[in-house]
């Protein structure tokens, strides 16, 4: 309940059955994920230099699933992976017996406190699709009654934007939501590009009659089409499309161009989105002129010598103003990051 | 003499292999590609062969399935919190194992799910609906695992609740087994298959070394990247439907079984206008 709204429901508990134990590693079951990916490299092995002297000093939490043999680890899969490591390099305990580790035995968790423990270890995870993350998500949502994106980002530790862009893959229908799902990743399609094209095909169902007439489904499968034949080549290309609509605002002409441009993109097939799309995006001068504004902006400020101001009131003013520069500057650079970016992990 | 008795025992045992029931003829013709003095080797392989009959399978599934339905209700799972995941796609062993016991151990009527390993939404709805169960995953055979484990680890992915996990398979390999008990999951088998049974592995002492080598030899020429069969692990266990990819090549033969012709193509092997 700590920090959330009062109407927030209660979040299941772990439940102590009040056992302690003494586990070998073989009573174990290791959990799917690679703590290899999950942790620092160095602090496991940090870690492993403690346990190997002192051993596993802290118990960890394990709970028996009905039918399995097994204990199942619900907290402390580092060190349970640091004491398999020790014992295939033949390390024994202080007692000269085989290592085993100390674990307070628990309850089963219920489903929603397993999503959430689930969520706690996957934001540590590189690589992870979205798609999985974005139906456990609806689960939290469903069966918490809970919508709002800061308690669900209190609940889940998924940053707000994460949240979001798992609402918008939610919002497209199964058969969509399979097609990123599938185990094979060369048939497999990205979650980005369903929230890439979800404001395309906004744009095309409210502003071209013939995409309103063939609808959202068979608008999405058309772009689905065009991704698979290899005429998407990239679902950042997508945000060209909103571009040329975007940056023409001010031209009627040109944005009915676009508009006839969009319809074509998505009736014919063989037409990628470069191709289509980059007359309408002057993307070099545009560039240029970005750079030369950035310049000149700290050329000028930079002139001012400015550190320091009496009147509280201005200082104020312009503290409000850089941090309105600052807060821009931050969002653009990070659109620019895009969402093909290697760096960026959370998809 | 010696050989005949080896052929006749060989058709006798093998006569419903799918892709290629095993004739008189055809091991005539597979057993005089070796030399003289190897076919009494060939025939000694053929004779460590270990063979699982559409009846031997559908037995030790039936059975497998029945004591493991037995425990996981004696645990608190009854038949409606179990759910059975066919681990490859239709039409290969996983799906046929699964509807072969399917009808027979009535397993929709009791309540069971059966699913596609690859089909997430429905893993993911239907584990969301269960919240606890068991995880069955069924197949014929389970060589190294690699297979297995990358079909386990997509359906992990989806599984929302407290699930224990289970394969059932009439024959898996001991590096396979060792593999999926240290995974935490319990396996059901008919036979666990020691490298001890394989006489081309090199931990087996079933044939003189020099007769292995020389058979290793032609494995090589056969099939120079998978002379053993995948993973080197040189199995010789055959199902009725199909032979695993992990067996020796001398008993595999070439692709389109050209210039070696197998007395075990698997299907893939066997040459398209077969008639």
């Amino acid at each position: 309940m700590r920090g959330l709204k009062p109407t927030q429901p209660e979040i299941p508990q772990i439940i102590p059955a009040g056992t302690l134990r003494h586990l070998s590693p073989d009573e174990i079951k290791p959990s799917t994920n690679n703590p290899r990916m999950l942790f620092d490299p160095d602090q496991l092995d940090e870690l492993k230099k403690n346990i190997g002297e002192h051993g596993v000093l802290v118990p960890i939490t394990v709970y028996q699933p009905k039918g399995q043999v097994k204990f199942s680890i619900l907290d402390g899969e580092r060190r349970y992976r640091c004491v398999v490591d020790l014992t295939k390099e033949g390390h024994y305990g202080k007692d000269h017996k085989p290592l085993k580790l100390p674990a307070n035995v628990v309850e089963p968790p219920s489903k929603i406190a397993g999503l959430l423990y689930m969520f706690s270890i996957h934001n540590f995870r590189e690589g992870w699709e979205l798609m999985p993350t974005a139906l456990s998500l609806r689960i939290v949502m469903e069966d918490l009654g809970e919508q709002d994106n800061k308690a669900l980002t209190k609940l889940t530790g998924l940053s707000e934007p994460q949240i979001e862009r798992c609402k918008k893959l939610l919002t497209f229908p199964e058969r969509f939501q399979e097609m990123s799902l599938d185990p094979n990743p060369a048939t497999r399609i990205p979650s980005n590009f369903w929230i890439e094209a979800s404001p395309v095909l906004d744009l095309a169902i409210t502003h071209v009659p013939t995409i309103n007439k063939l609808g959202r489904d068979r608008a999405t499968d058309k772009l689905v089409e065009k991704y698979r034949a290899r005429k998407i080549k990239s679902v950042i290309h997508f945000r060209r499309i909103m571009e040329s609509y975007e940056l023409n605002e001010d031209q009627p002409n040109t944005r009915a161009s676009v508009l006839r441009r969009v319809e074509e993109f998505f009736l014919k097939p063989t037409l990628e989105t470069r191709q289509a799309f980059d007359e309408f995006v002057i993307e070099k001068k545009r560039v240029q002129s970005a750079l030369n504004v950035c310049e000149d902006f700290l050329k000028e400020l930079g002139k001012l010598k400015l550190t320091y101001t009496a009147d509280d009131d201005e200082r104020r003013y312009l503290r409000e103003a850089l941090h309105r520069v600052h807060e821009y500057c931050k969002s653009l650079e990070q659109a620019l990051r895009g969402s093909d970016d290697p760096e960026v992990p959370h998809d | 003499m010696r050989s005949l008795f080896h052929i006749l025992k060989a058709v006798s045992r093998f006569h419903d292999y799918g892709p290629q029931p095993v004739t008189f003829s055809r091991t005539i013709r597979w057993i005089k590609q070796f030399q003289k003095q190897d076919r009494k080797i060939a025939g000694h392989l053929l004779d460590k062969i270990i063979y699982l009959s559409e009846k031997d399978t559908r037995k030790i599934l039936l059975h497998q399935n029945k004591v493991l339905m037995e425990n996981l209700a004696k645990e608190g799972l009854p038949a409606k919190k179990l759910v059975y995941l066919q681990t490859d796609e239709a039409g290969s062993s996983s799906p046929v194992m699964l509807s072969m016991i399917r009808n027979e151990a009535g397993l929709q009527q009791r309540g069971c799910k059966l699913l596609d390993s690859r089909d997430a939404l429905s893993i993911n709805k239907i584990t969301n609906k269960l919240e606890e169960g068991a995880l069955i995953y069924i197949d014929d055979f389970v060589g190294s695992g690699d297979q297995f484990c990358s079909a386990r680890e997509a359906v992990q992915k989806s599984v929302v609740g407290t699930f224990s996990e289970f394969l059932l398979v009439p024959s898996i390999c001991e590096e396979g087994y060792q593999r999926l008990i240290d995974l935490g999951i319990a396996v059901y088998a008919g036979h666990i298959h020691s490298r001890a049974e394989r006489p081309l592995h090199a931990n087996s002492h079933l044939m003189q070394a020099a007769d292995r080598i020389r058979l290793v030899e032609m494995c090589k020429q056969i099939r120079p990247k998978t002379s053993l069969g995948y993973n080197d692990l040189a199995t010789m266990v055959v199902l009725y439907r199909n032979a695993p990819n992990s067996i020796p090549a001398v008993l595999r033969g070439s692709d389109k079984q050209t210039p070696f012709y197998g007395i075990f193509p698997r299907y893939k092997d066997l040459p398209i206008n077969r008639g």
